[in-house]
């Protein structure tokens, strides 16, 4: 202790000898500008933070292998969306076989949503709500109604006709009144 | 006329032009049954968006940084962008004060907020402006009323937000001036801006032109009892 107060410090730091890049790194600030936005959308497409994480991670990881496919200009969160939906999609598929194939339907509802019973009993009226609607119908209601997006975005995003969303979002959201109940 | 219900959902979705937003609105008027529907459409949207609004808001785990930015940027970069939106979050929360806690959760619609001139705000916005309490507005309200303070001057000013535009405004003889104005809060934005990041700048200009702390919920009802003047 008698070195104490009055020594220097060890610098636990190693200096830092190369400059930061200060290349423009436009791509790669859009995505972690938007990575709040992708987290909230990941969230109501996977019903389960820890599956929202990593369906982001692999969203991000596509979106800067695929850069490429990316045209300056045009939007760029939509790119994104799309290609976090379009993962989603395959990772639901690729569950829903591996669900088939060996879950025993007398477990239920435990199995798929992460297992634990904690998560069922927190989940929220409009989490268990939303769980009902099938799948196209849910991303409908999260890219209009939780994400902002104009119908025609949105059916841009999921790649169908503006009225295909169109007629989704009015069912889903139908179904969802009835099942919040009037009050909403 | 009679209103599908096709038509009221992209009416409460802001996505009919103005002719026919116009003629909804018209039918409404006339209808209360349309609208309760409509109010259950936005209560809805509302809550669906305040269910999920509280994840955009948490900081972003660093696994996910860290698998955008290479390494050496990440260190200068993270801390600074994470510097930054504390500064901004900082600059911004004691303005905002009680009427903040009101418009954390918003939805925001778009609205006709045409204006007489370039200068001051007309139509819904002047009407928002001259009545609506942040402090109580409906969690539907087409124009939201961010917060209200006095600037330099002693005018009463107050930060607004729709879905199309977002700015503030202070008052004068001749009514709401528009001082400053951001592009809307709501919609997805283009480019890479946050949505809510308007509604950022909104407060952040606040503070700048404040003379003291945001009006509480009392000090604005007695402003707007008073007129604004």
């Amino acid at each position: 202790m008698e070195h104490g107060l009055n020594a220097q410090a060890p610098s636990f730091n190693p200096p830092r000898h190369r400059k930061a890049k200060t290349l423009t790194q436009g791509f790669e600030q859009g995505v972690l500008a938007l990575l709040p936005r992708l987290r909230r959308f990941s969230a109501g497409l996977t019903r389960n933070s820890a599956d929202a994480d990593d369906l982001c991670q692999m969203t991000i990881e596509r979106a800067l292998r695929n850069r490429g496919q990316w045209q300056e200009g045009s939007r760029l969160d939509s790119w994104i969306y799309r290609i976090m939906r379009n993962i989603w999609i395959d990772e639901a598929r690729a569950r829903t076989r591996r669900n088939q194939t060996f879950v025993d339907p007398d477990q239920g509802l435990a199995i798929g949503a992460g297992g634990g019973q904690e998560e069922n009993v927190q989940l929220s009226d409009i989490d268990r709500a939303l769980a009902k609607l099938p799948d196209e119908q849910r991303e409908a209601v999260l890219l209009v109604m939780v994400e902002g997006y104009s119908y025609r975005e949105a059916a841009e995003i999921v790649d169908c006709p503006v009225g295909t969303l169109n007629s989704r979002l009015v069912r889903g959201r139908d179904a969802l009144l009835t099942l919040l109940g009037e009050a909403a | 006329m009679t209103i599908s219900p096709e038509r009221l959902a992209a009416y409460a979705d802001g996505e009919l032009h103005d002719q026919e937003a116009r003629e909804v609105e018209a039918a409404i008027a006339g209808d209360p049954a349309l609208k309760e529907q409509l109010d259950a459409h936005l209560a809805l949207k509302a809550r669906l968006f305040a269910h999920f609004a509280p994840i955009a808001e948490q900081p972003v785990p660093d696994r996910l940084r860290s698998a955008i930015l290479p390494e050496q940027a990440k260190v200068v970069d993270i801390s600074s962008a994470r510097e930054r939106r504390e500064n901004k979050k900082q600059r911004w929360i004691w303005i905002a004060g009680p009427a903040l806690a009101a418009s954390l959760a918003l939805v925001f619609l778009n609205f006709g907020t045409q204006t007489p001139d370039e200068t001051h705000a007309g139509g819904a916005l002047a009407q928002a402006l001259d009545n609506q309490l942040a402090a109580t507005q409906g969690a539907e309200a087409p124009v939201r009323i961010l917060l209200s303070f006095r600037d330099a001057n002693g005018r009463f000013c107050r930060g607004y937000a729709s879905r199309s535009e977002s700015g503030i405004a202070c008052h004068e003889t001749k009514g709401w001036r528009l001082e400053k104005r951001f592009g809307g809060a709501g919609q997805a934005s283009t480019e890479y801006r946050q949505a809510g990041s308007n509604v950022a700048d909104v407060l952040a200009t606040a503070q700048e032109m404040a003379r003291g702390p945001a009006l509480d919920a009392a000090g604005e009802a007695s402003a707007a009892a008073r007129s604004w003047r």
